[in-house]
């Protein structure tokens, strides 16, 4: 039974997804059979008390008439007597017709009629044969005839026959009563008892959706409040009233967002104060770090006249000066990243220009072999474009060795067969033309370690443990994707399968619609 | 030929002080200091220097507050020094009137190229005079008037104009006028000519936030009308 009823709660709910007109449903089904219930019962009980009392008075009557006329026929009568009394029995207030049967004197059978509508021949021959047989007399005071009654359906009407044999040799008397009256009154009945089941059924089912609506209206509020919560907006509260099942989750739900909205907010505190922590420390570091600057350069145009013992020390000083001034600014830019507030300054440039001045002003003009035709106009930020270039060419000489291979060209949208792409970064990618301009920068090296591919732009991530020191700072190549994210592009590092890595910056055409508006340069000439 | 520059250094770290003065005066350059933005506003007054390089986080005045006061009268080179390279205090500096920042930690060489840049753009190079509808440019003065009334021009806004009247009507994009006026590698900060643009259209235009000389092209750059 409960296996049923599980069964049957799941074909409900695969067949109505709808909580609320499930609801609805349910509610109409049980209004639906409670209403139908009592309205059977309402009418069979009817109809039998009304059938029956008009079937028993037309019974009584005819027993009563046809003895009364019958007796004062004589023994054998003639067909008119016969008709004579037919009509007088006819007569009776019960309004039925009358066939009396009875045999003449010549020993004919007379049968004769009220009307000319019911003849012997509709009477059933069952019935007749009852009435017409003398039943055995068991000796109690049972007469040896009956009165026999049976309904038939005539067409649609249902009619009442009746049939006795007057006792003593008298004549076998056959009724008929139409029951239309009754029938109609029935129908009637019938038809006042579908309309009070069919209002049920609509006031069940605005009932329903009334309740539903007490119901699901809250669960409707609640589930909002959660896709709220959910979106990130943890300051989402409901509003609680009343004390039923409802208003006890409204309030779990409350105090679940309040801790919620509490534990992120001390989270993020401590990240920011972690963070300006470092964004303050490296900013301390650039006080001493300017002053010593300064003075090791001095150090460094005397590197001539110095003691040659001293000068390798010089050496050292002035070189780990300009790498600890190298770390401290790829800090500065990646503590700008992690708390926003790093902007794009965008410019019109031509992208072959920008990439030979990069790798000219850095003198690697011998190291590295262009692909680039000039006359590609991009907008975007070219300092941060420097900083890519910069990082990924520097990355490819130090671990590639010359020469270095940098391809520009502008290539459609990658939709698929990008992996490192997600979806909504491809989709930024796209410019007005559907083109994102890509460059390549491919070394001839060994290429990367399968297991240091994903992570060779984590922070201060050193491809091999063992080095004993890094040149860059390990930070170089997360500011790069950074800036190219910053952008609305990737860069993406794969191994060519010819030897060799391959670093892909893909950039859209123009990055100005990542710039809120208010930020845009104003533009007054076309 | 390069002249000996007249410095004042305005800087609150000793060592930093220190160390910049040094480096400078090595480089040929003849350097006063001072340690607090009101010091170096007296010491302007009465030595008259040719340009400060002045530190933006000073006690007292900081240095965005003390380049305004200097704007008020002087329209002599300031360079700035910060080191807060967020973006928004670069914007905050520029709008305050300085011509040029450097970054710390600055290397000794890029100040004094930009501290060179800067002294050439008040040298005078042709002898003609243009006129653009009431603005007046004397290049052998080099002097701009308007409705015969002198504008007081930084060297840096006077060679911007220069620059742009030297090509009436043609369009010249930021990384081609921060090569021109500043003498930035390719890599300059494009908001360093917008900067001086605005303060230049609030001496020139009649008004300022709708300008008719000093015009701007989308997608490359500004370009010098003559008012039609």
């Amino acid at each position: 039974m409960r296996r049923w009823l599980g069964r049957a709660r799941d074909w409900l709910t695969g067949l109505l997804p709808s909580l609320r007109l499930r609801l609805v449903v349910v509610f109409a089904m049980v209004a639906l059979s409670a209403a139908v219930a009592a309205s059977g019962i309402a009418y069979w009980l009817t109809r039998d008390a009304v059938v029956n009392r008009a079937q028993n008075a037309a019974l009584k009557d005819f027993h009563k008439t046809l003895g009364d006329h019958a007796g004062t026929l004589p023994p054998r009568p003639k067909c008119e007597q016969l008709k004579e009394a037919a009509d007088a029995i006819a007569g009776s207030t019960q309004n039925y017709e009358v066939v009396l049967v009875d045999l003449e004197r010549d020993g004919r059978q007379c049968a004769v009629a009220s009307s000319e509508n019911f003849e012997l021949g509709d009477v059933p021959k069952k019935l007749r044969n009852a009435v017409v047989e003398e039943r055995p007399s068991d000796g109690g005071t049972d007469a040896a005839h009956h009165q026999y009654w049976q309904r038939v359906n005539l067409d649609g009407t249902p009619y009442l026959i009746s049939g006795a044999t007057v006792i003593g040799e008298g004549p076998a008397g056959y009724m008929r009563k139409s029951l239309d009256q009754e029938q109609d009154d029935l129908t009637s009945l019938a038809w006042s008892l579908a309309i009070a089941t069919g209002l049920a059924l609509i006031g069940s089912v605005l009932l329903a959706q009334a309740a539903a609506s007490t119901v699901l209206r809250p669960v409707q509020r609640l589930g909002d409040a959660a896709r709220r919560l959910g979106e990130g907006k943890l300051e989402t509260r409901l509003k609680v009233s009343g004390s039923d099942e409802l208003a006890e989750l409204s309030r779990t739900f409350n105090a679940t967002a309040a801790a919620l909205e509490e534990r992120v907010a001390d989270l993020s505190a401590r990240e920011q104060s972690s963070r300006r922590f470092v964004a303050d420390m490296s900013h301390e570091l650039r006080t001493p770090l300017t002053a010593i600057s300064a003075v090791s350069e001095v150090l460094e145009d005397e590197e001539d006249n110095l003691d040659p013992m001293i000068a390798p020390a010089v050496q050292l000083v002035v070189s780990e000066t300009r790498r600890l001034n190298d770390l401290v600014e790829n800090l500065m830019e990646v503590t700008r990243f992690d708390a926003g507030t790093a902007r794009l300054v965008l410019d019109t440039v031509d992208v072959a220009d920008q990439v030979t001045a990069c790798i000219d002003v850095r003198a690697w003009l011998d190291a590295v072999e262009l692909d680039a035709d000039r006359g590609l106009m991009i907008r975007l930020d070219p300092r941060r474009l420097d900083v890519i270039l910069a990082n990924l060419i520097g990355n490819a000489l130090k671990h590639g060795g010359s020469p270095v291979r940098v391809s520009v060209h502008m290539c459609s949208a990658p939709r698929t067969g990008l992996p490192a792409v997600d979806e909504a970064r491809a989709g930024n990618l796209v410019g007005a033309e559907g083109e994102v301009l890509v460059i390549e920068v491919s070394d001839r090296g060994p290429g990367i370690p399968e297991d240091v591919l994903p992570h060779v732009f984590d922070r201060f991530y050193k491809a091999s443990a063992s080095r004993p020191r890094s040149e860059g700072s390990g930070l170089g190549l997360s500011i790069a994707l950074e800036n190219a994210h910053i952008h609305g592009g990737e860069i993406t590092a794969r191994n060519n399968p010819e030897g060799g890595a391959v670093f892909t910056l893909r950039l859209p055409p123009d990055a100005s619609v990542l710039v809120a508006p208010e930020e845009r340069e104003e533009e007054d000439v076309q | 030929m390069a002249r000996v520059a007249f410095l004042l250094l305005i800087e609150d770290d000793d060592a930093v002080r220190t160390a910049l003065e040094m480096g400078l005066t090595r480089q040929g350059h003849r350097v006063v200091t001072a340690a607090s933005g009101e010091d170096g506003l007296k010491l302007l007054r009465e030595q008259r220097p040719d340009l400060i390089v002045l530190d933006v986080m000073l006690p007292g005045i900081d240095g965005f507050e003390v380049c305004r006061r200097i704007r008020r009268t002087d329209q002599l080179p300031i360079i700035l020094l910060t080191a807060r390279s967020d973006d928004i205090d670069v914007v905050v500096g520029l709008e305050s009137g300085a011509d040029d920042y450097v970054v710390k930690p600055v290397q000794g060489r890029v100040l004094d190229a930009r501290i060179r840049a800067v002294m050439r753009r008040g040298e005078r190079e042709a002898n003609d005079s243009a006129t653009f509808g009431n603005l007046v440019i004397d290049r052998s003065a080099m002097t701009v008037t308007k409705n015969g009334e002198d504008l007081q021009l930084t060297p840096t806004e006077l060679r911007l104009l220069l620059e742009l009247s030297r090509r009436p009507g043609q369009a010249l994009s930021r990384q081609q006028l921060l090569r021109l006026v500043w003498e930035h590698d390719y890599l300059g900060d494009s908001r360093l000519v917008d900067a001086c643009v605005q303060r230049l259209r609030a001496k020139v235009e009649d008004v300022p936030s709708s300008p008719t000389l000093i015009r701007t092209v989308r997608g490359v750059g500004y370009r010098l009308d003559s008012p039609s």
